[in-house]
């Protein structure tokens, strides 16, 4: 028996190669931090059961539509010919134009992803090597292919793609160079929508009034806000674009933070002891320029680097000059 | 009428004190110190920057220039009377001259003043409006700065660690004549002036050897570039072998005299007057070239660089902290000429820069200054290409070389670890282990063609003025 703590030696050429050691072996994923997380509860779908609740709903309904409209129709041709026969024409119409729009919002929908692919794409590249940041930029150029408006700062940055040899540097500069007026049109549109929030609350004097325009306004304004950065959705993406930004408003905490600051940073504490409505429509402008920045992000193509995203003080201040006192 | 004119004069006085103080108060100076071992390319540098900074479109990421906050560049007369101009137009025009070559070099002290006219971007820009600033930048001689290890050594001290580097194997070959004049001198021979004038000239032929060989760490720096003083005793000496000094007459001692007369007239008052003025320093280091001359050489290149960063370390003696009153804030170690290896390699030319000024650098950063490692070239000089070789794709450079002929160069790989090349000069190597060879190659400057609002062409020059100058605009 010999003994077992005698030192010994191995030929390494018996042993298995070794696995990876700790330092090249992958770390185990670190927990992403609470603010990512409460995004993904933001977007995270039902559980199985509810799909499978709302996939038999819809299936029923689409049966039991189908079926009512083949007895419909059957029942049509058999009473008259002529007239079975415009349904057909009318119904083979409805359903073309159906298959239309379906590709178009399905067109909508890929645009919308290939956005959010671009923007992973120059997330990765930054610590990554040139190549990959070229691809990046190549991406985000590809999505304003026939942009008329970014033109000048497409030439500007093919100029410059040779001379760059920091993949950081490259994507600043693509930033800069295309996003940099887009920027500032989605800023006008959030300007004007959240005047018009604030106009019509402080204004109109019906009740309900303020959250049907809010509601109505902030759509558009994030639609519009879309078609700027390049991802044209159609309603579908309208949705899902919209559940985006509440996702995103949720994950940051804006909606909530704040409010009471609002109304005394912007003086909207003096506005509502003059009046309730004037200090409600400051409010309600705010939350609307909150929503269209959120918005801002959600379509950009790039994350804000290189350039710095508007505050919501300056927006609010551009949308409320001249509507109350002449200063904002 | 007599109250009057007294008046307006009152008024005028006044208003000229206003903007007197105003100037002082308002138009911060910046004083930028560029220096580096003679050939590291300070003027290429100095133009470039300075070119660059006044036609701005190639300098994208200097934040205040994306922002468009620098509204005018223009040179002024700088400030200091008794400090040669950097001919700034002389060196710019043989850069832009047909056929372009390189400007000639630094031989001593300049300095230029370029005044820039920024608006604010802070909480107050709405307040301050466009406001001046000035960058006086200051262009002096690495081996100067070298010389600032001298202040705190004495003669026996400096003596023993110029032999001690004499007898490196890779420095043996070198300086024949002052080798055998130094085998027949004893410290304690009496002075005879021709023998020390002989000792002298020797001494500075071995350090102008030791430098074309590729070696940095060589005091004193004014051997090399004496200028007025050439021939005056201060410049006449020479380390002496081991032995007993001798009486007050002695060899030993006379050299001893003019070793403090050369601290007290040169290396002091250069200290003084310039270099404890500084706010923020750009050390270039011809990292390739070192590389090139081999192990030898690098390891060389870093014993300087750590005298060089003990130049930057006050406190180790009081006197020295008395006289800083400013101190450095930030400090760059740019790799310069990164042109001439291919980007893919930029990289791993700034990782090697960084772990030769590692342990400087540190104390730097601890003291509370900014240190950063770059790999620059202040003249992009090539242009890259992509071939393929034995099945694999490699990254070469292509550029002018003599006769205006087109050259194209893969000069080798540099390793992902620096260390391996550290360790292989630390270890006294004659030449480079397997696969670290590396060989550099001369280029001419580019053919310039000016586009209106472009500067030269340049790799990094914004990065570098960034961190150099961003947060004082």
């Amino acid at each position: 028996m010999t003994d077992p703590n005698a030192p010994f030696t191995l030929d390494p050429a018996d042993l298995p190669p070794p696995a990876e050691t700790p330092q090249t072996a992958a770390q185990p994923d670190a927990p992403p931090p609470a603010m990512v997380r409460a995004a993904g509860l933001g977007r995270r779908r039902g559980g199985w059961l509810g799909k499978v609740f709302w996939g038999a709903l819809g299936a029923l309904v689409l049966v039991l539509a189908t079926n009512a409209l083949t007895v419909t129709i059957n029942d049509l041709i058999s009473r008259n010919a002529v007239f079975g026969q415009i349904a057909l024409v009318l119904l083979g119409l409805l359903l073309f134009t159906v298959l239309i729009a379906l590709i178009r919002e399905l067109a909508a929908l890929s645009r919308l992803a290939s956005v959010e692919t671009a923007r992973a794409a120059s997330v990765a590249a930054r610590s990554g090597t040139m190549a990959e940041a070229r691809a990046a930029a190549e991406t985000v150029v590809k999505l304003y292919r026939n942009r008329a408006d970014v033109r000048w700062g497409k030439a500007e940055l093919a100029g410059r793609m040779a001379e760059l040899v920091d993949p950081d540097a490259l994507l600043d500069v693509t930033e800069r160079e295309l996003l940099a007026p887009l920027d500032r049109a989605a800023e006008q549109e959030v300007v004007s929508a959240a005047r018009q929030v604030a106009t019509v609350t402080a204004v109109v004097p019906m009740a309900a009034a303020d959250v049907v325009v809010a509601l109505v306004t902030s759509t558009r304004m994030i639609r519009r806000i879309a078609e700027i950065y390049g991802g044209r959705a159609g309603t579908l993406g309208a949705w899902r674009l919209f559940r985006a930004v509440m996702a995103h408003l949720v994950a940051t905490g804006a909606v909530a933070v704040g409010d009471d600051l609002i109304s005394s940073v912007l003086g909207g504490g003096v506005l509502s002891k003059v009046s309730r409505r004037f200090g409600e429509g400051v409010v309600n402008g705010a939350l609307t320029a909150r929503v269209g920045l959120a918005a801002m992000e959600v379509c950009r193509p790039m994350p804000f680097v290189a350039t710095k995203r508007a505050s919501v003080t300056s927006v609010v201040q551009r949308a409320l000059t001249g509507l109350f006192n002449g200063r904002g | 009428m007599v109250l009057r004119d007294g008046a307006d004069w009152v008024l005028r006085q006044i208003e000229g004190a206003q903007s007197e103080v105003s100037e002082l108060l308002f138009e911060p100076v910046t004083r930028l110190g560029v220096t580096g071992l003679s050939r590291a390319g300070k003027t290429v540098f100095i133009t470039s920057l300075v070119a660059n900074l006044m036609d701005r479109g190639r300098m994208n990421q200097m934040r205040a220039v994306a922002e468009g906050r620098i509204s005018a560049a223009y040179l002024e007369p700088q400030p200091d009377d008794d400090v040669p101009r950097f001919q700034f137009e002389t060196h710019r025009g043989a850069l832009y001259a047909d056929p372009p070559h390189w400007p000639a070099s630094t031989r001593a002290i300049s300095q230029l003043r370029l005044s820039l006219r920024t608006h604010g971007g802070g909480l107050l820009s709405g307040f301050t409006g466009a406001r001046a600033s000035h960058l006086d930048i200051v262009d002096y001689p690495g081996e100067w700065l070298l010389d600032l290890s001298l202040i705190d050594k004495g003669y026996a001290d400096w003596s023993r660690e110029v032999l001690a580097l004499a007898e490196h194997p890779a420095r043996a070959g070198l300086g024949a004549e002052w080798r055998a004049l130094m085998a027949e001198t004893a410290p304690g021979d009496a002075l005879d002036e021709t023998r020390a004038q002989a000792l002298a000239t020797a001494f500075a032929a071995y350090l102008q050897e030791s430098r074309e060989a590729g070696f940095s760490n060589i005091t004193p720096g004014r051997f090399l570039l004496p200028g007025d003083l050439e021939g005056s005793p201060a410049l006449t000496f020479a380390p002496l072998p081991p032995g007993a000094p001798g009486g007050a007459k002695s060899l030993f001692r006379a050299f001893e005299r003019r070793y403090d007369a050369y601290r007290r007239l040169l290396v002091k008052p250069f200290f003084r007057d310039h270099f404890a003025r500084i706010d923020r320093q750009v050390v270039l280091v011809d990292l390739l070239a070192a590389l090139d001359a081999g192990p030898a050489a690098l390891e060389d290149l870093r014993a300087s660089m750590a005298a060089v960063l003990s130049a930057f370390r006050p406190g180790r003696n009081t006197w020295l902290s008395g006289l800083l009153g400013k101190r450095v804030d930030r400090i760059l170690f740019a790799a310069t000429k990164a042109d001439h290896i291919h980007h893919s390699q930029h990289a791993r030319l700034a990782g090697l820069m960084q772990a030769l000024v590692r342990e400087a650098a540190d104390r730097a950063q601890y003291r509370g200054a900014a240190v950063e490692a770059m790999a620059i070239a202040a003249l992009r000089a090539t242009v890259e290409q992509e071939v393929t070789r034995g099945g694999r794709e490699i990254g070469v450079v292509r550029g002018r070389q003599g006769q205006g002929a087109e050259a194209v160069v893969h000069p080798g790989g540099l390793p992902d670890d620096p260390t391996r090349l550290l360790a292989a000069a630390r270890s006294g190597a004659e030449t480079w282990p397997e696969g670290l060879a590396y060989s550099a190659t001369r280029f001419l400057p580019p053919i310039l063609s000016a586009a209106p609002g472009e500067g030269p062409p340049h790799l990094r020059l914004d990065r570098a003025a960034e961190f150099l100058l961003g947060d004082r605009l």
